[in-house]
């Protein structure tokens, strides 16, 4: 589904490899800064898209208020060169795809009217 | 090269024409003494669902859910509209989109209206196709998402859009309000909320769930079939909608009182004008009010001419203005209305003169060949009315979820051929001496009040 080739759901699969390959993750995860900002990772994902577009109008009102408040939080770390005090940083278990479910529902929606705009009738009969 | 047909139709029914208009003679007229059975709907209980079907041996079907979920039955304003709205949208099988492509596919027509009393979700299509549409319409009324987004998306955009249409409509709103004096609560509410409706609050996502849940139920709801035989729809009902929920919470199901007044509203888009009185109701139908509706009419039935109705008369009389009777039946109340739009000096006249004629025919002053004229035009349209068209489906489904049988339109003509002079005339002064409901939209200053019209609100 997703624009790029992606070994996550074959690690997802398979318990043994998913819980060797978590801690791995969770490294990478607080390497990558975002975290330290208060960010979650749906964060990050560019705005400048029209799926993306879409997906924001559809967040709930509450989840779209928490989203600027966190990025505006972010911006403002961002320009005094200051990480948050560690108590405010994004938890592993707060760091949750509260977007990428509505961009692949949408995804999923343009999929479909693709398949059924090039869709040929065999009649069996 | 002329086809012999074309060539020869005028020879041969110049020298046909004797013979014919003697066989006509022999034959009589065509008398429709009463209605043929191929306009009767025939009800089963399949597995708790009301069915009434009803076989023209065609080669197409409608098939239509009615519920009682009319703005009549709605717990807060826009919410049947808005339940409307959602019909054929994602449900837990399949998108909006699939249904709409693959009822095309299938050539099917599928529609959503609402009355004050019913919502009824339509199908037309091929014969052969009803096992597709049946499991629609079940999975529709039983299985539908209720999106928070196809709210914000599509229901609010689109009930916003037929609000503003519904605001640029005098005529319309005129009917409203006449109803909303008329009958104040239930049937008086109106048929589609004004855009000065407060509606935040009353309507979203959630609100519209809970309003389907409580009226899509199988004692809430029959399911007509028009082109469709029994046992099909039968066997096709018992398969799919066994998941529909067996009896619904209490719908707001108070009896209709008549009440009257008058009301006035400004308006700068055109003029209405409706007096109304108690009419006609399908469980108690009065064939006097069918009669003095087709006395006093509108319409004409002849071209270049006003025809033989009063309304026309007065209002070819008065150019400007277009004036017509109507009699609005519901279940357990009904409305005889007479509507005038136009210009607004014309709409002030007209609507005297019609006054002055409805209380000529409670003094008894209708001539008996206007009588006849009038008997034989509603005995027509009672006929024409079953024949075909949403009329039918409606009546048949209404019918069915408030009285368990549905109303045959066609069963009262042969009250309406007992109507009398006497009977016209009694049934006029009752109207006249009552309580009459009058709604005027438009220029105020020109648009009468009541009592310049000499009614009593």
């Amino acid at each position: 589904m997703s624009a790029y080739p992606s070994l996550a759901p074959f690690v997802a699969k398979r318990p043994w490899l998913r819980s060797f390959l978590k801690p791995v993750a969770n490294w990478y995860a607080n390497a990558a800064g975002y975290r330290q900002l208060g960010l979650r990772a749906d964060d990050l994902i560019t705005e400048e898209c029209e799926d993306t577009l879409k997906a924001l109008k559809r967040l709930s009102p509450q989840e779209a208020y928490d989203r600027v408040y966190r990025i505006r939080r972010a911006m403002q770390c961002s320009v005094s060169h200051q990480l948050l005090p560690q108590e405010q940083w994004t938890k592993a278990e707060e760091d949750v795809p509260y977007l990428v479910p509505l961009i692949e529902q949408i995804k999923a929606e343009a999929k479909e009217k693709e398949d059924l705009d090039a869709l040929t009738i065999v009649k069996n009969h | 090269m002329f086809s012999r047909t074309a060539l020869s139709r005028g020879t041969q029914l110049a020298a046909r024409g004797q013979a014919s208009s003697k066989l006509a003679q022999r034959r009589g007229y065509a008398a429709a003494a009463s209605a043929p059975s191929s306009f009767i709907y025939d009800t089963t209980d399949v597995a708790g669902v009301k069915v009434a079907t009803r076989d023209s041996h065609g080669p197409t079907t409608k098939l239509a859910i009615v519920a009682k979920a009319g703005t009549r039955y709605q717990p807060a304003p826009g919410l049947t509209a808005a339940l409307e709205e959602f019909a054929f949208k994602n449900t837990e099988k399949r998108s909006a989109l699939r249904i709409t492509r693959e009822s095309e596919l299938l050539g099917g027509q599928l529609t959503a209206y609402h009355t004050r009393e019913a919502l009824v979700l339509e199908a037309s299509f091929l014969r052969e196709d009803i096992p597709y549409f049946t499991e629609l319409l079940a999975e529709v009324i039983s299985q539908t998402k209720y999106t928070t987004y196809e709210f914000n998306e599509d229901v609010e955009r689109v009930l916003q859009i037929k609000q503003a249409r519904l605001a640029a409509n005098v005529a319309a709103l005129a009917l409203d309000s006449a109803h909303s004096v008329a009958f104040h609560t239930g049937l008086g509410a109106p048929l589609y909320p004004s855009p000065s409706t407060p509606l935040k609050g009353y309507v979203d996502e959630h609100k519209v769930a809970s309003f389907a849940e409580s009226v899509y139920a199988k004692s809430n709801i029959a399911l007509v079939g028009d082109g469709a035989t029994t046992t099909a729809l039968s066997k096709w009902t018992e398969q799919f909608f066994k998941s529909v929920p067996a009896s619904a919470a209490s719908v707001n199901s108070a009896s209709t009182t008549y009440y009257g007044g008058e009301s006035r509203t400004a308006h700068k888009g055109g003029n209405s004008l409706v007096i109304a009185f108690p009419g006609s109701s399908f469980g108690t139908f009065k064939p006097e009010v069918a009669v003095l509706s087709a006395l006093l009419g509108g319409q004409s039935n002849v071209k270049w001419a006003p025809g033989f109705t009063l309304l026309s008369k007065i209002a070819a009389a008065n150019p400007g203005a277009v004036a017509s009777a109507t009699n609005l039946a519901y279940s357990d109340a009904g409305l005889f209305t007479i509507q005038i739009s136009g210009a607004a000096g014309a709409v002030r006249a007209t609507s005297q003169e019609a006054v002055k004629a409805l209380k000529a025919i409670a003094e008894g002053t209708v001539s008996k060949e206007d009588l006849t004229k009038a008997v034989a035009k509603a005995k027509f349209d009672a006929l024409a009315g079953s024949e075909s068209g949403i009329n039918t489906l409606l009546a048949a489904g209404s019918g069915l979820v408030h009285t368990g049988k549905p109303f045959q339109i066609a069963e009262t003509i042969t009250s309406i051929e007992g109507v009398t002079a006497d009977k016209l005339k009694a049934a006029a002064k009752a109207l006249v001496d009552g309580k009459a409901s009058v709604a005027a939209v438009g220029d105020l200053h020109a648009l009468p009040y009541a009592e310049e019209l000499g009614l009593k609100v």
